[in-house]
């Protein structure tokens, strides 16, 4: 227990100086200091990360394949040893160094990415941060959306996790290259998150209340054609008022 | 409308209209990269960066640059579909950023890529601010029956009522020259 508890502490440490590393030379944004966005007073603001679930599923996707290419590199060690003993033995620290280190690296890496990641909803808007060494926000309202998805894998349902696909009519389709898939520029991806279906309806309820084609064009149109025909139409005063000055018009020209 | 609090000044679209010079030294350091193509690469990126030109008006912005082979763009905030905000490690440093606005249009990349302004989050919340759908439409209403003078007023509540005064005294002067005997 005391072991388990000071390995722990070590971790944290050791995650803690890389982090301080990233922040104070690097200027990542501190893990804690989610984005924002400009929201009306009253307005709902929600800041998340993805859910723990994603974390344990990125985690077991790692111990399911990080093996691999370690016990190849065993498989070819054991190989030199057996024909070359002494180089063997020279290559011993090597090879373990070539094994465990890119492990370290993706296992910090897998932490870094899921502390970086933040996801900012308002009842108007979406901002997705993402990235360490290339911090990358986007931010995408909601009168813009062409259509909304989710997706789920085999693995992504047994952790009980989703992605909320959004996409704009934005420009760049497969040309956001930098972040590869999950940061293409016209598409917003809400990566592992509980609540998949309920993000989906609700940016849905904003798309289907809006009545344009989120392309440029004037939102509310219905409500400026109505406000145009008020514009032209009189009300029954107007007309009556209208009648009586015809009226008085004729009997002018009768008396004239 | 109110705002969160922000941690920075608001974006101010008046002087926004040369990059800061910290862009040069950010170019000069991304044109090291390239080595051998150094001098080539560091001379158009400084008449880029001499040449850059940023414009926001009431409806949305202007972009130039190059001397010899001239560039001007101009998009309405109204069709801005995303905007993208790109921090590398040494825009990071220099306290500079990429604000990259997509529109509708097919090409593959930004229509437009505004970089070297100091505040790039001021400059994003004041492109947010101005994008369809985050614009407050009453706001909108507003700004438009007090630029539009007469034929919007009619529009409004208060403006009928005066609709029909004029009316009612345009009858009530009609009524008058009838009883005193038509017009002389």
């Amino acid at each position: 227990m005391v072991m388990e508890k000071q390995r722990r502490q070590a971790a944290d440490w050791v995650y803690g100086g890389v982090w301080r590393v990233l922040t104070d030379w690097f200027k990542v944004p501190h893990a804690g200091d989610a984005p924002t966005l400009p929201a009306r007073s009253g307005e709902m603001l929600k800041q998340f990360r993805p859910a723990d679930g994603w974390l344990r599923m990125v985690k077991f996707l790692f111990w399911l394949f990080m093996w691999i290419p370690d016990v190849a590199i065993l498989a070819g060690w054991i190989a030199v040893t057996v024909v070359l003993p002494i180089l063997g033995v020279i290559l011993a620290i090597p090879a373990l160094a070539v094994a465990v280190l890119p492990d370290v690296f993706v296992y910090v890496g897998i932490h870094l990415k899921y502390d970086t990641t933040w996801y900012v909803m308002t009842e108007r808007s979406l901002r997705i941060r993402r990235g360490i060494w290339i911090v990358h926000e986007m931010t995408i309202s909601f009168e813009n959306v062409q259509n909304v998805s989710v997706r789920q894998g085999p693995v992504q349902r047994y952790f009980g996790i989703a992605d909320v696909v959004v996409d704009t009519a934005g420009a760049g389709g497969g040309g956001g290259g930098k972040h590869g898939s999950t940061m293409v520029a016209n598409q917003g991806i809400i990566e592992g998150v509980e609540n998949a279906q309920e993000i989906r309806d609700m940016i849905l309820a904003r798309v289907r209340e809006s009545r344009s084609a989120g392309l440029g064009d004037e939102e509310h149109h219905g409500e400026h054609v109505v406000a145009a025909t008020q514009k032209l139409g009189f009300t029954q005063e107007h007309v009556m008022v209208l009648r009586e000055i015809r009226d008085e018009v004729r009997g002018l020209a009768k008396s004239a | 409308m109110e705002h969160e609090e922000q941690h920075y000044e608001p974006f101010d679209p008046t002087k926004a209209t040369r990059p800061d010079p910290a862009l040069l030294h950010y170019y000069i350091i991304v044109s090291l990269f390239t080595v051998f193509a150094f001098p080539f690469v560091m001379l158009a990126m400084y008449f880029k960066f001499r040449s850059l030109r940023y414009g926001f008006d009431e409806k949305g912005i202007s972009m130039s640059y190059g001397i010899l082979w001239r560039k001007e763009m101009y998009l309405t905030y109204r069709r801005i579909q995303d905007i993208h905000v790109t921090r590398g490690l040494i825009q990071r440093w220099l306290g500079l950023a990429s604000v990259s606005i997509q529109t509708a249009s097919g090409t593959a990349g930004a229509e437009m890529t505004i970089e070297g302004l100091k505040n790039p989050e001021a400059l994003r919340d004041f492109l947010y601010l101005k994008m369809r759908g985050v614009r407050d439409v009453g706001h909108e209403h507003g700004a438009k029956a007090s630029e539009g003078g007469a034929s919007a007023a009619v529009v409004s509540g208060g403006a009928d009522d005066e609709a029909m005064g004029l009316l009612r005294e345009i009858r009530d002067e009609l009524k008058r020259i009838r009883a005193s005997g038509g017009v002389k």
